[in-house]
């Protein structure tokens, strides 16, 4: 893949541990969690309705979104509680020089 | 030996059942006996997204029809107008006999309705399921003068849409504020404001008298005897359990079907669950009867494990939302016996929320936000008042504190 689809989103500090930011990048928005064993990317918007889970309620590998309580596992992506059903899409992130960098395809 | 499970009821609790028992049980046969023909859909969009045309029908389906399917969960469409406990056996209208080794009833619950002295009861529209939302959407096309009559969760979530519909909107309530079987005061006042802004006409503390029809319009004659014209009339005044085929049996009723933590009712493998269900509250320790699409759904789990043979109490912290405009409400918990109330935040863009505690520790809340704002810290209540505990009153109050850190690993 080339280089320039890797897309730094800050600095590690950013993210306190266990919680997300929302990155935003042309005209798609995103979040970056950081979780006990590393940092993970998901799209920004539940899938169920058109909110953003930046406000949502991050426990263990899980976000919770903050309208309706769908629940998706960071990780996969997978939607794992209603009223989600359609798995959220997940990015691959690495980390250079404590900066965050998603894959955007 | 394979058991024979019948849910009675097709809305959420009988879905989530019937999934939860075959999670468990890969022998026993499922049936759900709906009296809708649609499969077993979502209803909280029927006020919302299906009258603005942003679902249709197709999207309110639970995920698709395909997980019966997958699932060998069958569902018939039937009316079932007889039962008998001692036989085991449920009568449709057309004499076609169902027996079970063990019954789900999962009935939800009906619409109260306007009385009249005249004959146009009939023309006064309710919106529980789909046929009546399709009803609706259809008719109100050429209306512009619509009166809601009741200030509830859905009554308000209809004048909300129809007033992105760019419709006339009045609604009345008898009470003296919005929502005040559940929502306190302050928040209610927020949600009338924003309905006012956008147009409604919101009036409280009247009565309706008189329904009168001329020519194709309406007269609402009020409790203090002024008179309303419209087009189109809906009501939401509430709702009560679907028991009447259940009143001349053993069955235990009271306010719904008496259920204990384990969805149990009085007679030996009949369940009950969601709306039908008056249960026992463990951590309340008190009869309560919810109508929301959390309970049912949590419910109709609990109530399939029990089934399985899993004997698991039902213990959830009541949670419910409503969407109104760009806003989201949610409440959690119970909030009423509190001994004290504490604010958070300053405004609806970022979201308001008061809590409710009794001696110290946090009971519920209520929350009304922009889209998404309230949620996080609802859920967080949520998760302290499962655990009871006693909580730092400075955080909860400091918008700029996050509520995380009340939750403790």
């Amino acid at each position: 893949m080339a280089e320039e689809n890797w897309i730094e989103v800050g600095s590690t500090d950013s993210i306190e541990e266990e919680d997300l930011i929302r990155f935003d990048h042309g005209d798609k928005t995103f979040c970056v969690y950081r979780l006990t064993d590393g940092f993970y990317a998901t799209d920004g918007y539940c899938t169920h309705e058109v909110v953003h889970l930046e406000d949502g309620l991050v426990m263990d590998d899980e976000i919770e979104c903050p309208m309706h309580q769908g629940v998706f596992n960071i990780k996969s992506g997978e939607a794992l509680s209603p009223p989600a059903c359609e798995d959220l899409k997940t990015y691959p992130v690495k980390v250079d020089n404590d900066k965050i960098y998603i894959k955007i395809d | 030996m394979k058991k024979k499970i019948l849910i009675l009821g097709g809305g959420q609790s009988a879905l989530y059942a019937a999934r939860e028992i075959r999670r468990n049980d890969e022998e026993a046969s499922i049936t759900i006996l709906g009296e809708e023909k649609q499969l077993p859909y979502e209803r909280p969009p029927l006020s919302k997204d299906y009258l603005l045309n942003k679902k249709n029908e197709e999207d309110l389906v639970f995920n698709n029809s395909k997980i019966l399917d997958d699932k060998k969960i069958f569902y018939i469409n039937t009316n079932i107008e007889k039962v008998d406990f001692n036989s085991k056996t449920l009568v449709s209208n057309n004499q076609k006999e169902y027996s079970y080794d063990i019954l789900l009833i999962a009935t939800g619950s009906e619409n109260n309705k306007i009385k009249l002295d005249n004959n146009l009861e009939d023309e006064i529209h309710y919106l529980r399921n789909l046929e009546e939302a399709k009803i609706i959407k259809k008719k109100i096309e050429n209306k512009n003068n619509i009166v809601i009559i009741g200030g509830g969760f859905i009554g308000l979530e209809i004048a909300s849409s129809l007033s992105q519909l760019n419709k006339k909107v009045t609604l009345i309530e008898i009470g003296n504020q919005l929502m005040g079987r559940i929502i306190p005061k302050p928040i209610a006042d927020l949600v009338k404001d924003t309905h006012e802004a956008a147009g409604n006409k919101i009036i409280l503390n009247k009565q309706i008298l008189q329904i009168s029809k001329y020519n194709e319009n309406y007269k609402i004659l009020l409790s203090d005897n002024s008179e309303l014209e419209a087009d189109f009339i809906i009501a939401g005044i509430g709702s009560k359990p679907s028991v009447s085929l259940f009143e001349n049996t053993d069955l235990k009723l009271d306010n719904g079907i008496l259920t204990n933590e384990f969805c149990e009712t009085s007679i030996k493998d009949v369940y009950a669950a969601g709306d039908v269900s008056n249960f026992y509250h463990p951590l309340y320790k008190q009869y309560i009867r919810l109508e929301s699409y959390q309970h049912a759904q949590n419910h109709g789990i609990c109530a399939g494990k029990n089934i399985s043979g899993l004997k698991i109490e039902y213990t959830s912290i009541p949670w419910m939302w409503s969407d109104q405009f760009n806003l989201n409400l949610q409440l959690t918990g119970i909030c009423e016996n509190f001994d004290e109330i504490i604010e958070r935040g300053k405004d609806i863009e970022n979201g308001i929320i008061y809590f409710f505690l009794k001696d110290k520790s946090i009971k519920g809340a209520c929350g009304l936000g922009v889209a998404g704002k309230v949620g996080r810290d609802i859920r967080i209540t949520t998760k302290l008042a499962e655990k009871n505990v006693i909580v730092d009153k400075r955080i909860l109050g400091d918008e700029s504190q996050k509520l995380n850190k009340l939750i403790s690993k």
